[in-house]
């Protein structure tokens, strides 16, 4: 029985994994998005995807600004303005209140680059901007077929537009970060458990309770740097604004 | 035994009273705090809608402080075709005369008159950009560029400023006009607001080729 069971989930498994795997992201309503970077146009290789990634991280990180690069294959028909201005309400792209963030579009087959920006970001980035970053940084680069300096240059050109510093990204996996993060809380517990411990004796377990709970917190929070389970600010704040252009 | 009986049957009515009066206070409660929520939702509504139309509003009004540079750069270009700048100033003249009074458009043909000079302005500005593409000079014209993204820009966030507008008086009207809250919306006068109504034909540029006979 148990058999059969997990061989008919893997046969669902597999289905749905097929599935997902035939649909084109431009029959797809909206493309999952993968950290900064969703390359479905495939215009970079690994390297240069996490070069851009760490880039865009750190740009994060200096200035709070959301700035995430999404290239297709195709449009599927679509018009290039209503599917960005849907893909980056949905992604919700900037701070909540602020709405500070902004899109990087190139579709392969059309040939076509679009800047979405955020409501909180045109006031730097302006639609003119827009446009000279397109047509002066990423075009010329494209036509030489120079992708990852197009793209590079032209995210750096975003980001000096909008504003705002790079910064070292905080706590990346890296244990001697969390080691420096960790010892103002070690300093609480021992605080807290002292605290416990000349109340009475009876609480002496409840220190320990509160240690562990506080130590099982941060473990689960510890877990990832950055983008947790690939979302953004949750913003979603555009109107429209940016400038559309081609290769 | 009897007194006993009586002094229950007596609690037992009492109970009964109390319980009755109970219900018919928690319905009022609950009737109140309907007309509440549903007066509030009117209201956020109505704002959401506000302000909607007030990002129609200001896009219309950056395009159309926008045409008078445009204009100016491409009458610098040599003999740009003359006819072309008229209509666009044409247009942006005839936008100037059917402007609405403030606030929520309430009269449709008002409306939909105003909706027609913007989308007049609208198609022969698409025409510019048409002809413009044989002046080699203009399109190398930083200046001039600059302002053709500005005016794309600003056309891309009419048509998303109209649709989230369209979505939202429809969300309203829809609203207005459902059980408990029409009856809130009769007694404190709000009303169905007109639909803006556009082709949709009308928002992709114009990708006519025009013959006018330029001589060269």
């Amino acid at each position: 029985m148990s058999v059969r069971l997990t061989i008919a989930r893997f046969t669902l498994f597999g289905l749905l994994a097929l599935a997902c795997a035939t649909v084109s992201p431009a029959q797809q309503p909206i493309p999952k998005n993968d950290g900064w970077v969703t390359d479905l146009g495939d215009f970079l290789t690994p390297q240069q995807e996490s070069a851009l990634e760490a880039l865009m991280e750190s740009y994060r990180a200096g200035s709070g600004h959301e700035v995430a690069l999404l290239t297709v294959p195709d449009l599927g028909g679509r018009a290039l303005e209503n599917y960005t201005l849907e893909v980056s309400r949905s992604w919700g792209l900037g701070q909540k209140d602020s709405n500070n963030g902004a899109l990087l579009f190139l579709t392969r087959a059309e040939r076509k680059i679009r800047i979405e920006v955020g409501r909180g970001l045109e006031g730097n980035l302006t639609d003119s901007i827009s446009g000279r970053i397109i047509r002066n940084v990423i075009a010329p680069e494209f036509k030489r077929g120079r992708h990852y300096e197009g793209l590079r240059d032209g995210i750096q050109a975003i980001h000096a537009a909008a504003g705002g510093d790079y910064a070292k990204i905080p706590q990346r996996r890296g244990r001697r970060a969390g080691g420096i993060r960790l010892m103002p809380i070690i300093f609480m517990i021992w605080l807290f458990s002292s605290m416990f411990r000349r109340r009475g004796r009876g609480r002496g377990r409840g220190g320990g309770l509160m240690t562990g709970l506080l130590l099982g917190s941060m473990m689960s929070r510890g877990g990832r740097g950055g983008l947790s389970s690939g979302g953004f600010g949750g913003g979603g704040g555009f109107s429209g604004g940016g400038a559309s252009g081609g290769w | 035994m009897a007194m006993n009986h009586t002094i229950r049957q007596r609690g037992s009515a009492k109970l009964g009273c109390l319980m009755v009066g109970g219900a018919v206070l928690l319905v009022a409660l609950m009737a109140v705090l309907v007309f509440v929520g549903r007066y509030n939702s009117l209201v956020a509504r109505q704002e959401k809608t506000e302000a909607a139309w007030s990002e129609i509003d200001n896009q219309y009004k950056r395009r159309y402080d926008l045409i008078p540079q445009l204009v100016a750069t491409v009458k610098g270009a040599a003999n740009f075709e003359k006819s072309t700048l008229e209509a666009v100033t044409e247009a942006r003249a005839s936008v100037g005369r059917a402007q609405l009074p403030p606030g929520l458009p309430s009269d449709p043909a008002q409306l939909q008159n105003y909706v027609q000079a913007q989308q007049g302005l609208g198609a022969s500005l698409g025409r510019l950009f048409v002809v413009v593409e044989r002046y080699p000079e203009l399109k190398a014209n930083q200046n001039f560029l600059s302002l053709q993204d500005q005016l794309e820009g600003t056309e891309n966030r009419i048509a998303v400023a109209r649709r989230d507008y369209i979505d939202s008086v429809r969300g309203f009207n829809t609203y207005v006009r459902s059980f408990p809250a029409n009856l809130i919306a009769g007694m404190y006068g709000f009303e169905k607001l007109p639909q803006m109504q556009f082709d949709e034909a009308e928002r992709e540029l114009p990708k006519v080729e025009f013959d006018f006979g330029k001589d060269s």
